[in-house]
């Protein structure tokens, strides 16, 4: 469950997420879930005049299953407490 | 140290590489990752190799674009393979 | 679940498939696996060489494997000029 708590600390912050079929939308992220589903605010698509179809699109849920990365400004990121949370995590097994 | 995935434990706040499906490959420093391969890396460079024929010549013209990322999450199904660098 | 798409119920959604399709309609249900069920519910086509075409489609479902995104828009921001379709997601072979 790390990233699903990591991404909850983004709530509010700005990211890019880009999808399996190369679409990148940006937008305020709103929520997340275990799944790492995403919703999007304010989403706005990367490159209009390829996806013309996006444009409109205002709030925008996001399968988790769909994504292939999500961009994430360095400066909300404590790097330091990642690590230790992931080290945690993948603590191995006595 | 008994499971594959113990390893990659030692390779946090290292540089990695990480191969990805479509022709991805990535390397950054190693922040976090979970059992599905789920992972953050930081100061990232991402290359995307393409290969198209060319219509004169029929021969093979392989392209490589490398792009900066400052911080990536990068989703576990799409990892094929993790190494140190 | 933290990203639920239940408050669009009732009002105007766009999903966007993983095979590239965009569908209109308006939100009758959905349940936690992102199935969701449209009335009214309209394809926009985009292709290289025509203007959107609007195939209607009544009642549907769509099952939520197939998900790509959800999300509501603005209408007057709806492009119809012609587009390359969205490139689809392939599906993974697992």
């Amino acid at each position: 469950m790390i990233f699903l708590s990591f991404f909850k600390t983004l709530v509010g912050k700005e990211i890019a997420v880009e999808l399996k079929n190369d679409v990148v939308m940006t937008g305020t992220l709103h929520s997340v879930d275990q799944y790492l589903n995403i919703k999007l605010l304010n989403v706005k698509v990367v490159n209009p005049d390829k996806y013309p179809q996006l444009v409109a699109l205002q709030n925008c849920f996001v399968r988790g299953s769909v994504v292939r990365y999500i961009q994430i400004p360095p400066e909300h990121v404590d790097t330091e407490l990642l690590q230790d949370a992931a080290r945690k995590e993948n603590a191995p097994a006595k | 140290m008994e499971e594959p995935l113990d390893l990659i434990r030692l390779s946090i706040d290292e540089r990695v590489y990480v191969k990805c499906r479509g022709d991805r490959e990535l390397r950054g420093r190693l922040h976090a990752y979970d059992q599905h391969l789920n992972m953050i890396l930081g100061e990232v460079e991402e290359t995307v190799t393409s290969t198209e024929i060319d219509d004169e010549t029929d021969e093979e013209i392989v392209r490589k674009q490398t792009r900066q990322v400052g911080m990536l999450f990068v989703r576990g199904d799409i990892v094929v393979l993790l190494g140190d660098i | 679940m933290a990203s639920s798409i239940q408050e669009w119920k009732g009002k105007a959604i766009c999903v966007v498939t993983s095979d590239g399709r965009t569908i209109m309609g308006d939100l009758v249900g959905n349940d936690q696996v992102q199935n969701v069920i449209l009335e009214d519910a309209q394809e926009r086509i985009y292709s290289n060489d025509a203007p959107v075409e609007t195939v209607e489609l009544g009642l549907y479902v769509i099952r939520g494997d197939n998900v790509c995104m959800i999300a509501d828009y603005d209408k007057e921001k709806l492009v119809d000029t012609a587009a390359p379709p969205l490139p689809t997601i392939l599906q993974q072979q697992h």
